[in-house]
């Protein structure tokens, strides 16, 4: 598989992530340790991984 | 003296500091329709982070989502976020608009659609509808404006005039340097919206005895807004996905945040935009919807969601000062939401409409300045909207806010398959974009018009699975423009590979 479809790959795993666990595991949580704290750790895994990604690019010569 | 003086007075600081700052930018103001529209693809990683953060982040977080959150519970959060992890999308879209912009010189994102198929009507196609639904957009930032400073003047300032306000101020910073005053007012904007919201949340949660107290108290007066769906049961999948659709394709399907895409000076520039917006937009996310709930525990009983923020705003634990620095805050995002998108409209009323579709051979000069005169136009209407809705709910926002926002999203929604067609798909033709996006943009309005939602799902959602399909089955039944296709996609391969972009 291609560096590109790698990360669309793990992009749509990130979404299914989104409705799964805050729906269908976390739904009787009622704390800010359950769809609260996932969310936010959550969209940090998504940021990180794109920092992982972009900090590749090189400048391109012309 | 009264709460209405230091409005006007905080007000007057405001314009004083964006005038200034906007005067300055016109320094560096050179010739052309480049230079007005993209500040001539020369803006650096910080100015491009802080536009695009202002740009994107409206009036709608410190009042709509708070609300939304007040409402709703976490939902909100988890809906907001997915906008931010779609941003992800941003290591795939942001080298390719760039690389192209600066290859063919596109103006607009609307021209590149045209160029890629081949067809000006593509273009009048996706014009038209970031025409259609980014006026209401536009206009839901000057209603939030105008109820935010009736609400901190205790009513001594009408929300027109609050409206008008906002509006003089979106043209004189799109107008005076195009996009470099747009940028810089941006940037400036940027920074109050973030420090003041931080700074008044951090009030209101020291009030509340501190974080660990405040989510402590939240856990035992609104466990059920801790959860989703909620105690309310709102946050069903469906309105979930509703909301979240058009929100995760926002950085494409808007054309006043994918223009961006073109801006920056070098690859480190884009580097910073990208990583700038994202640790901007996690702590503006986190800090709206925190607001949100410190008003559950603080204001509860409201009947109207959007009243929020300014109800907490009132409340004595907040010193008048820094209600009117928040309340300011809050109408530099819209502004800076508003300016952005006139500017935009400008350049696709000037570049895509006027010179795309009804005079070819325009010169640069006047094509720059019929999207001059387009700016205060476009501004008008968008006025001229505000009033209407406003005068429509009867005087209050009657959760205006949320479903207009969403409204205008879930149209643009219908232009993503023929962006992803552009840079991902060959076999990809004009008709199938044409038809998928007006089919799309119809099922959109019909069904936001009659409040019909068959089988639970939303507007944006339905037209979404109808474009989707249809853009594929019409593309493959019609002739793509195999020369502009090979050219543009092989360029972007070779390009893509050199800068070790995916």
């Amino acid at each position: 598989m291609t560096k590109s479809a790698w990360a669309w790959t793990w992009f749509a795993f990130l979404l299914a992530l989104d409705i799964a666990i805050p729906w269908f595991v976390l739904t009787r949580v009622e704390t800010v340790s359950g769809a609260f704290l996932f969310w936010t750790v959550w969209v940090a895994v998504a940021i990180i991984s794109a920092f992982v990604i972009f900090r590749r690019w090189r400048e391109v010569k012309r | 003296m009264s709460a209405a003086f230091w409005v006007w007075f905080g007000i007057a600081i405001y314009i004083a500091a964006g005038l200034a700052i906007a005067i300055m930018a016109r320094r560096q103001l050179g010739a052309g329709v480049s230079e007005f529209f993209l500040a001539n693809r020369k803006l650096g990683g910080f100015l491009s982070a802080m536009t695009y953060s202002a740009t994107t982040y409206s009036a709608f977080m410190m009042i709509g989502l708070a609300g939304l959150t007040y409402f709703h519970g976490v939902g909100a959060l988890g809906f907001e976020l997915t906008y931010l992890c779609g941003m992800f999308m941003m290591v795939f879209f942001l080298p390719r608009f760039w690389l192209v912009g600066k290859k063919y010189g596109y103006v607009s994102p609307i021209e590149l659609l045209s160029d890629r198929y081949q067809s000006k009507w593509v273009g009048a196609t996706a014009a038209i509808l970031a025409l259609v639904f980014l006026v209401p957009y536009g206009a839901v930032q000057l209603m939030g404006v105008g109820y935010l400073m009736n609400g901190i003047s205790q009513g001594v300032i009408p929300v027109v005039v609050g409206i008008i306000i906002a509006v003089v101020c979106a043209i004189a910073w799109s107008s005076i340097a195009g996009l470099r005053s747009v940028a810089w007012t941006d940037a400036f904007q940027a920074i109050i919206m973030i420090t003041v919201s931080a700074a008044v949340l951090g009030v209101v949660v020291a009030s509340l005895g501190g974080l660990g107290a405040f989510f402590s108290k939240l856990e035992s007066a609104v466990p059920g807004l801790l959860t989703v769906p909620a105690a309310t049961g709102a946050w069903n999948i469906n309105m979930f996905i509703g909301l979240a659709l058009p929100w995760l394709f926002f950085l494409i399907s808007n054309p006043q945040v994918s223009q961006r895409l073109f801006i920056p000076k070098s690859v480190t520039a884009m580097k910073q935009m990208l990583g700038g917006f994202l640790i901007f937009g996690f702590i503006y996310t986190l800090i709206s919807v925190l607001w949100g709930f410190s008003a559950t525990l603080l204001v509860p009983g409201l009947e109207n969601a959007d009243l929020a923020t300014p109800t907490l705003l009132a409340l004595p634990i907040i010193p008048m000062g820094l209600a009117i620095i928040v309340m300011i805050g809050i109408t530099a995002a819209a502004i800076s939401t508003i300016d952005s998108i006139l500017l935009t409209l400008s350049s696709v009323w000037a570049r895509d409409i006027y010179k795309g579709l009804i005079n070819p051979k325009v010169s640069e000069r006047k094509e720059l300045r019929v999207g001059q005169w387009v700016i205060p136009i476009m501004a008008i209407i968008a006025f001229g909207f505000a009033w209407w809705v406003a005068e429509q709910a009867g005087g209050v926002l009657e959760l205006m806010i949320a479903p207009l926002s969403a409204a205008a999203s879930a149209g643009l929604l219908m232009v993503v398959p023929t962006i992803f067609g552009a840079f991902f798909w060959k076999r990809a033709t004009a008709t199938g974009a044409i038809v998928s996006c007006i089919v799309g943009a119809i099922i959109v309005l019909l069904f936001q018009i009659t409040g019909w939602k068959p089988l639970g799902w939303w507007p944006g959602v339905w037209g979404f699975v109808v474009c989707v399909p249809l853009f594929i089955i019409v593309s493959l039944a019609t002739k793509p423009p195999r020369e502009k296709a090979e050219e543009f996609i092989g360029y972007l391969r070779g390009a893509l590979k050199k800068g070790r972009f995916i």
